[in-house]
């Protein structure tokens, strides 16, 4: 009796463990992050604790085109002496209710201090509201304020724990746990860098492209389609995505301005450089002994307690303002592209158009997706130069902005990853695609009629076993 | 010490008995609102019941059984003889051809549902072949021939696609050709019953009626019954089941957006 009990014991024990909280998710830092000097590094971290808070504790930094959720309101009328206002609100009130967190927009309240508080009490016929945390300086007739602000970020957050970060990694950096047995890898957001998007070369992808992919999924990938979740964890999730990737690019973009001066593997390169120079020509010209890593070290040190006071500000507020104007204009109409003319009927006479296209020099679309479109163009064979350096890949063919061997796709297939409307593959032959050595012809090398043909042409592949061959005797007919 | 045992097995039947019974009340029951929406469905549902009546009056039988043998034993005197009925060849005669001609029935009763589901002979003649549906890691596509075609084997240029969306028309039979892209799939939609396994290198019809249109929530849950992977569980798709009128309307639809050239827009 005795020992069962005990065993009793251990497996319950062992079970109640079991359901324990795992290890607290956490914002992974970029390499380059960790590869400056320790001073910087804390810099850097404490900026992006500030600014974008922790999984647990998210911080919505407002300068960000993200709809962080919320209703909207503006005072009509103020009442009770002002401990009371009537708000007309924009949207649905319903999650105005006691105890929920209440952010004053604009006016007298949205002091620094006075400025967050929480509803007191609402009455839903009147529309009528109090809050707490006393009513000193009042409101007034047009102050706006926000009820539950941050909430879509986190109903994002939720849906994003649960359907995507085991992929795409808890700060988007395509590095979740399953990630290891994927390929094609799942995308890294923190570069903002997405493939398939309807906007012009250098654009944010929009709302409504991120929608598509979730929706629909991206067909010869691992990316399934997530059509069964809701309009508003759609939309909420979508939100979290593009704030993770403004938060990853925030980050890229103050490291690359620090690198310069404050990288730990440059300054030890430059100080090695400099001690083999130096014992290369000892004892000829008695030069200057160079500064070991360590000194140059305390330097940079030094160095940047000066830039942390002259420059930093200026570079996390240029990073944000930069970012918040990309990702707002790409929502802009003028971002997206639409083509100027209507698709180009789809007869032999426009694919064979297209065909010819396909193999010119203006569109050179072989040397990739191959003669026959089977995605083995000569390029793939070939060894290609990191970019920026001298360096080359160590595997042969293309690789994407990530660093990752990439295949140019098989045309014949029939398997369109960003959509099979034929304004998606204009799209991709008119911008390119985001990341990848596919470039855009629009408004360069082809006509959008010329376009359209090439959209005609690659999207008949699926449907004819020999293109080439076939459309050859045509050619010779024409020609005479 | 064995009055209570007696009780405690008898008291545990009686509940099992109870929850079972109450359960359709509590949607313990079938999956959905209880109903099953298709013809093989409701015969299928008939030989669950059938089934399920003959197991509760044995279960009833042999819990009785037990609960009078342990309280007889219980309450018996020291001094009273007891009987030893181990071995008794007649018993063993019964028990052995009762339920063996029970399972006879059942495996001869239930062939006819059996055939009628998955024996070309027997299903129904005419049944409209509405899409290919493709499983895959982790998702269901779906493609559809064009409006007034049949469903070709192979795509075709102007067929129409949709992902984890099937929309049937409604009160007739239908079929959808079955496979998978990569590894075995199960496609199951609870409350149609119907259900088959998709495998690599197989194109399996597989036919089912929807009988009526629910108002209210017209989706059909159709998930993934197999196995198939670390994202199983998010293999949800949803069959919706229309008239044939709202059916052509939505293909129209469908079929305008994926021939989208984007150009319409502008002149708006």
């Amino acid at each position: 009796m005795q020992r069962s009990c005990c065993y009793l014991a251990v497996g319950l024990t062992v079970l109640v463990a079991g359901c324990g909280k795992g290890p607290q998710s956490e914002f992974s830092l970029r390499e380059e992050t960790t590869d400056l000097i320790p001073d910087a590094q804390k810099v850097v971290k404490a900026t992006l604790k500030e600014k974008f808070g922790t999984p647990h504790e998210l911080v919505a930094w407002q300068r960000f085109p993200v709809n962080y959720g919320g209703v909207k309101g503006t005072v009509t009328e103020v009442a009770a002496e002002g401990k009371g206002v009537v708000v007309e609100w924009e949207g649905d009130a319903a999650g105005v209710t006691h105890g929920a967190p209440l952010i004053w927009a604009s006016g007298a309240r949205s002091a620094e201090k006075t400025s967050v508080g929480s509803v007191d009490k609402y009455d839903a016929a009147k529309k009528e509201l109090t809050w707490t945390g006393g009513s000193d300086p009042a409101p007034a007739v047009g102050d706006k304020l926000v009820i539950g602000f941050g909430t879509a970020l986190q109903t994002g957050r939720a849906v994003y724990m649960k359907n995507c970060m085991h992929c795409h990694g808890v700060s988007g950096d395509g590095n979740g746990p399953t990630a290891q047995y994927l390929n094609p890898l799942p995308r890294d957001y923190r570069s903002g860098l997405f493939k398939f998007t309807s906007t012009l070369g250098p654009e944010k992808p929009t709302r409504d492209d991120l929608s598509r992919i979730i929706k629909y999924g991206v067909p010869g990938t691992y990316m399934p389609s997530f059509l069964w979740l809701g309009d508003k964890e759609t939309e909420s999730v979508i939100e979290y995505i593009r704030w993770l990737a403004i938060r990853g690019e925030f980050e890229s973009r103050v490291d690359n301005d620090l690198a310069g001066d404050f990288s730990q593997k440059t300054i030890e390169t430059a100080a090695a450089k400099a001690k083999a120079s130096y014992d290369a020509a000892k004892g000829k010209d008695k030069p200057e002994k160079p500064q070991s890593a360590a000194a140059a070290k305390n330097a940079a040190k030094d160095k940047f307690a000066e830039y942390l006071k002259s420059d930093v500000p200026e570079l996390i507020d240029s990073s944000a303002k930069f970012l918040a104007e990309a990702w707002a204009h790409s929502e802009d109409a003028e971002s997206l592209i639409v083509p100027s003319v209507a698709r180009v009927t789809d007869d032999a006479a426009s694919r064979e158009r297209g065909r010819r296209l396909y193999l010119s020099d203006k569109g050179k679309c072989y040397t990739c997706h191959g003669m026959q479109g089977r995605g083995d163009g000569v390029a793939t064979e070939d060894f290609w130069k990191k970019p920026g350096s001298e360096e080359y890949y160590p595997k042969r063919g293309l690789h994407d902005a990530w660093g990752k061997p990439l295949q140019p796709r098989n045309l014949t297939l029939g398997q369109y990853r960003g959509g099979r409307r034929p304004v998606d593959v204009f799209r991709r032959i008119y911008a390119g695609i985001k990341g990848t050595p596919m470039p855009g012809f629009g408004r360069t090398a082809l006509k959008d009629e010329e376009i359209w043909d090439v959209v005609n042409f690659v999207m008949s592949l699926q449907y004819e076993q020999t293109p080439t061959k076939a459309k050859a005797a045509e050619h010779v007919v024409h020609a005479k | 010490m064995g009055r209570f045992w007696a009780v405690f097995f008898v008291a545990s039947a009686v509940i099992a008995v109870a929850v079972s019974w109450f359960s359709p009340d509590f949607h313990w029951w079938f999956p959905g609102d209880g109903k099953a929406y298709s013809t093989l469905g409701r015969r299928i549902d008939d030989l669950f019941h059938l089934i399920l009546v003959i197991v509760s009056i044995t279960f009833i039988g042999t819990q009785a059984a037990l609960g009078y043998v342990l309280w007889r034993g219980a309450t018996m005197k020291p001094e009273d003889k007891v009987l030893f009925s181990h071995g008794s060849h007649s018993l063993e005669v019964i028990w052995t051809i009762v339920p063996a001609g029970i399972l006879l029935f059942i495996a001869l009763y239930q062939m006819d549902v059996w055939a009628q589901y998955r024996m070309k002979s027997s299903s129904p003649a005419k049944t409209e072949a509405v899409a290919e549906v493709t499983a895959r890691q982790f998702e269901w596509r779906i493609r559809y021939p064009a409006r007034g075609k049949k469903l070709q084997p192979t795509p075709q240029p102007d067929d129409v696609y949709t992902v984890n969306e099937l929309h049937v028309p409604t009160g007739r039979p239908v079929s959808i050709s079955l496979r998978t892209d990569d590894v075995q799939h199960s496609f199951f939609v609870p409350e149609l019953r119907v259900k088959q396994d998709a495998v690599p290198g197989l194109v399996i019809p597989v036919w089912f009626d929807v009988l009526e249109r629910r108002t209210g929530n017209k989706a059909y849950e159709l998930v993934c019954a197999e196995l198939c992977g670390w994202g199983h569980y998010k293999m949800k798709a949803r069959v919706f089941a229309e008239s044939d009128e709202e059916f052509e309307q939505w293909r129209e639809k469908i079929a305008g957006e994926q021939f989208d050239d984007g150009f319409k827009k502008a002149a708006e």
